[in-house]
């Protein structure tokens, strides 16, 4: 039984909140070069600056609110933040909207909201929540069982979009979160082999063609240049053409030649190394590394398991994107349509990374006293 | 890493996990970092450099269509300078389409839903640029140009279009040019197409869309920052215009022969008519007239679906031409080919007389004379004279099907003439084997009567019948009808279209017979007062049933007028009859005329190239038979 005592103010992780903070600059700074290259005034309404300026202030209101609340009441909240997440993505695909026939946004108010990207955090609350709970009988293989079954939904309701790479993201939090729950390895081993094996059948009934054009064009970005290959193609001429120390914000010439599409959201890392070169690519890499290194300490030393477990799957979120993110710009990984967390444009993304962040607060000064 | 050695995690997973989570993130680190410092640092140059060519692009520079003049030299299709509203949708964000399209169709006057199926049907991808409307107003053309903000991916281009200057008067013989379609495009890319040029689609614009087109060059483009072209850096290839053709046809040879024409559809009342002219000794075509016809300039100008639908559906099939595209039964004018046969085989001479009747009778069914009556004991003068058909009955029966076969395709029936315009059909000249090959059955000795008078399952196109025609006028060569005389290269240099001998008939003496025979036809007023003229006519006329009985019992007919004059056609009082004129085989002037469903009291067809052949030489007295010309039910006048 937890005793609910005030929070301490001290244990606030200030290191974290920088290197967050710094991304969020770096994603900002992106759009400003956009804007300023398009043309269009920077501070003209509607412009993608301005919209990420009002993002950025909507998302640090959510990370203060969300480390101010105390994170014990989302374990009492569980059941009904896992219905609110289903909700979310129930309509999402009833009225959402989307190009070529996807429905991936729903707009309230004027502004456009991915549902998806709420869903993720939602998911790791669920997830910590319910693990946590289980603590000290991970070993068995019904709380493998029992995680898959409370993600799976919501990865279906995704999937249904359809939005692959979001579902992707939410198979990876529910691995990383079970690796870390101390989950038995030869289960996930079992499991991973399963999933391996299950790889044909779903590459020849559930993907859709342009799905699987996406997934292997990195492979061979020439053999179709002006389909699938083009973002690649372009996106690997925008990193090299960076070199060492960049052309200088604004000056990316494939970034000003609009060659590149979705240049300030999945692809935004092409144009920041193009644009700031290696050091400043080295320099996002760095500060994810640092920022990853923040949320781990958070969750080392939480005493509650839920915290433990908070941390370990908004953790296994960043990494993920990051991965697969910055390896799709660089050509090493698959075309998913996975945003790079902090940087690119998007306000749903942001939000929902703050939210997490605000709650990684909440657990750092809600230990202290706790155990007494 | 020191906060990881100090404590142990109170519950759930062991310290081994946590490093191995964090040796991932410092691995995963790595190898990004690795990858981009190969891309930035290791291969930059060869980056930089491609970024370099990325801005500046290279594009296509379209080259200038050939010209097409007629005979004597008078532009029939000239290029006017257009303005075109192209989109190109990589350009076009999705979630600004609507917006976009909707002030883009309000200021070119075109409905938003239409622009989207240009887009959508466009066989290129994103990347391609795609018409959507063309002939724009100039000073729309400059608001578009100026408005990227609101307008991105929209762009505006001077192109060249088609001006056909005749219209409807040349549209069978010229074409129209139309877009690729997305099946073709890969073919034609590695042409040289671009997913929104324009080809040949029907006429000599097809034909010959290789000389017509020249050859697209290139010239490097810098673009901005919407994809905009900024200014052309320079030209790296040259483009090389198309040739220009000039075409056999003259301009007021087919208008006389579209007036002459008109003027017997409208007093006959008719829907469909042809007229060709040529010249015998060469195979050139002095005017080729399909009516009803079209105005090529609306597909030059971007015909709607509406208007495409509405030529279409319509039942007189005006985008279809009638001289070469479709085949009709020859009627009496095919008595040609047995009376050829006949005399070349030795089968008959021309002294040969044969019992004519108002019928004989085959297997208990009769096949009559056209006059009920016969004409007693004929020549081939009388028969072919009076058309008569119980004469060519026998005169097939003499031959046998395939023989009759084997002259027909020795005068050009049952193949494609080759004429230099798309889309000819092949007609039929039945033989044995052919029945079996398309019914499974032998011939029966009543086909081979009624193949005989060119009913049955004889089947050619006017300009095939103009052709054997023509091949009888000529003394037996049959030549590759053809519309284009030269081609005319850019550099200047003429590459005349030479007269091509598809081949020889080889009876000297039974086509001296028949011309002579055809100049019976005249001289024994079968053709009314037509002889009167003061040039020498020669020529056949024929009714040709089809189709089913209409409510008066009788077959609906087509009626036929085939016919040629002699080099000097002027009479002579040396010459009364003209038959030693027509017998020379000098003749340069053949011309048919083909009335479909005519259902006159007289053969339209014979007055139809009576007024042609009085325009043509200028002949003042008038001696046409409008009387002939109006409804009536007299039915088989052969």
């Amino acid at each position: 039984m937890n005793r609910r005592v005030g929070a301490v103010w001290g244990a606030f992780d200030l290191q974290l909140v920088t290197y967050a903070a710094l991304l969020l600059c770096f994603g900002l700074a992106m759009a400003y070069s956009n804007t300023a290259t398009a043309a269009v005034g920077v501070f003209e309404s509607g412009s993608v600056f301005l919209r990420g300026l009002m993002w950025a202030v909507i998302a640090i209101a959510g990370f203060l609110i969300a480390a101010a609340f105390d994170y014990h009441w989302l374990k009492t909240l569980t059941w009904p933040l896992y219905v609110f997440q289903l909700g979310l993505l129930a309509v999402t695909l009833s009225v959402g909207s989307g190009i070529g026939g996807t429905s991936r946004w729903v707009s309230i108010a004027g502004l456009q909201l991915q549902f998806s990207e709420i869903a993720k955090v939602l998911m790791i609350i669920v997830l910590a929540s319910y693990l946590g709970g289980r603590a000290g009988r991970m070993g068995s293989l019904l709380s493998i069982v029992g995680a898959g079954i409370l993600a799976g939904p919501p990865f279906v309701l995704v999937l249904m979009q359809p939005d692959l790479g979001t579902a992707l993201v939410l198979g990876a939090i529910l691995a990383g979160m079970l690796y870390m729950s101390g989950a038995s390895l030869r289960w996930l081993g079992a499991l991973a082999l399963a999933a391996v094996a299950a790889f044909p059948f779903i590459w020849t009934y559930v993907l859709q063609d342009y799905q699987k054009a996406r997934l292997t064009a990195f492979l061979d970005p020439l053999a179709d240049v002006q389909g699938a290959g083009y973002q690649l193609y372009q996106s690997q001429i925008a990193v090299g053409a960076g070199g060492l120390f960049g052309r200088g914000l604004t000056n990316g010439s494939q970034n000003a030649a609009g060659l590149l599409p979705v240049d300030t959201t999945d692809f935004v890392f092409a144009i920041l190394a193009e644009e700031l070169g290696f050091i400043g690519a080295l320099v996002v890499i760095g500060l994810f590394v640092l920022l990853l290194w923040r949320i781990l300490v958070s969750g080392w030393r939480s005493k509650d398991p839920f915290g433990t477990m908070f941390a370990c799957g908004l953790a296994t979120w960043i990494l993920f994107q990051l991965i697969v993110n910055v390896g799709m710009v660089i050509g090493i990984m698959p075309i998913t349509g996975i945003p790079l967390p902090f940087v690119s444009h998007g306000g749903s993304s942001l939000i929902s990374l703050a939210i997490g962040l605000g709650i990684i607060e909440s657990i750092n000064v809600r230990q202290g006293r706790a155990e007494w | 890493m020191s906060v990881f050695l100090r404590d142990q995690p109170s519950i759930g997973p062991s310290r081994i996990r946590f490093l191995v989570f964090g040796l991932a993130v410092v691995l995963a680190a790595g190898a990004l970092t690795a990858r981009l410092f190969a891309l930035q640092v290791g291969a930059s140059g060869h980056y930089t450099a491609l970024a370099a060519t990325n801005r500046t692009v290279s594009e296509p520079l379209p080259s200038t269509r050939g010209l097409i003049y007629d005979r004597s030299g008078l532009p029939l299709v000239t290029n006017v300078a257009s303005y075109s509203v192209k989109v190109r949708p990589a350009d076009l964000p999705e979630s600004r389409r609507d917006e976009v399209l909707t002030l883009l169709g309000s200021l070119i006057g075109m409905d938003p839903a239409d622009i989207n199926v240009a887009i959508d049907s466009n066989p290129g991808s994103r990347y391609d640029s795609i018409r959507v409307a063309q002939d724009v107003d100039p000073t729309v053309a400059n608001f578009i140009a100026e408005a990227r903000q609101e307008l991105p991916g929209v762009e505006v281009v001077v192109e060249t279009r088609r001006r056909y200057e005749k219209g409807p008067l040349f549209a069978h013989i010229l074409g129209y040019l139309g877009p690729v379609s997305p099946d073709e495009l890969p073919d034609l890319r590695d042409e040289g197409y671009l997913p929104d040029d324009l080809l040949g689609r029907a006429g000599v614009e097809a034909v010959y869309e290789g000389a017509l087109r020249g050859q697209y060059g290139s010239q490097l483009v810098e673009r901005d920052a919407t994809g905009r072209r900024v200014q052309v850096l320079r030209t790296e290839e040259q483009a090389v215009a198309g040739s220009s053709l000039r075409l056999t046809i003259d301009l007021q040879e087919q208008a006389y022969a579209e007036k002459a024409l008109k003027w017997g559809m409208s007093k006959a009342h008719l829907k469909r008519g042809v007229i060709i002219v040529m010249n015998p000794q060469n195979g050139e075509i002095l005017a080729m007239v399909s009516l009803p016809t079209y105005d090529n300039n609306e597909f030059a100008e971007g015909i709607s679906a509406a208007d495409y639908q509405a030529l279409l559906k319509d039942p007189d099939k005006p985008l279809v031409n009638h001289a070469i595209s479709d085949q009709y039964p020859p009627g009496s004018t095919y008595k040609l080919v047995a009376g050829t046969g006949t005399l070349a085989d030795g089968k008959i001479t021309p002294d040969t007389l044969i019992r004519t009747a108002g019928y004989l009778t085959l297997g208990g069914a009769r096949f009559r004379d056209w006059n009920g009556v016969g004409f007693g004991l004929c020549n081939i003068y009388c028969g072919f004279g009076h058309s008569s058909d119980t004469f060519f009955y026998q005169a097939a029966a003499m031959l046998g099907i395939d023989r009759l076969g084997f002259w027909a395709k020795k005068l050009g029936f049952g193949a494609p003439s080759g004429i230099d315009l798309p889309y000819e059909a092949s007609g039929i000249v039945p033989t044995n084997k052919w029945k079996l090959d398309t019914f499974g059955l032998p011939i029966y000795p009543g086909e081979v009567y009624l193949a005989g008078i060119g009913q049955g399952y004889d089947a050619v196109t006017p300009l095939q019948l103009l052709n054997a025609y023509a091949t009888l006028a000529n003394g037996g060569t049959v030549y590759r009808p053809h519309v284009v005389s030269e081609i005319i290269r850019p550099d200047g240099l003429i590459q005349a279209i030479e007269p091509e001998v598809l081949g020889k008939v080889g009876a000297p003496g039974a086509l001296k017979t028949m011309r002579r025979a055809a100049r019976t036809v005249v001289v024994s007023r079968h053709t009314y007062n037509l002889v009167d003229l003061p040039i020498v006519i020669a020529g056949k006329t024929g009714t040709a049933e089809f189709g089913t009985p209409g409510p008066s019992g009788y077959l609906p007919f087509h009626n036929w007028f085939v016919s040629f004059v002699p080099k000097n056609p002027w009479k002579r009082a040396s010459d009364p009859n003209g038959y030693k004129a027509i017998q020379r085989g000098d003749s340069e002037l053949a011309v048919i005329v083909f009335s479909y469903n005519a259902g006159t009291v007289g053969n339209s067809s014979t007055e139809i190239a009576k007024y042609f052949y009085q325009l043509h030489f200028g002949i003042k007295k008038d001696y046409r038979n409008a009387y002939l010309l109006k409804r009536g039910n007299y039915y088989r006048l052969d």
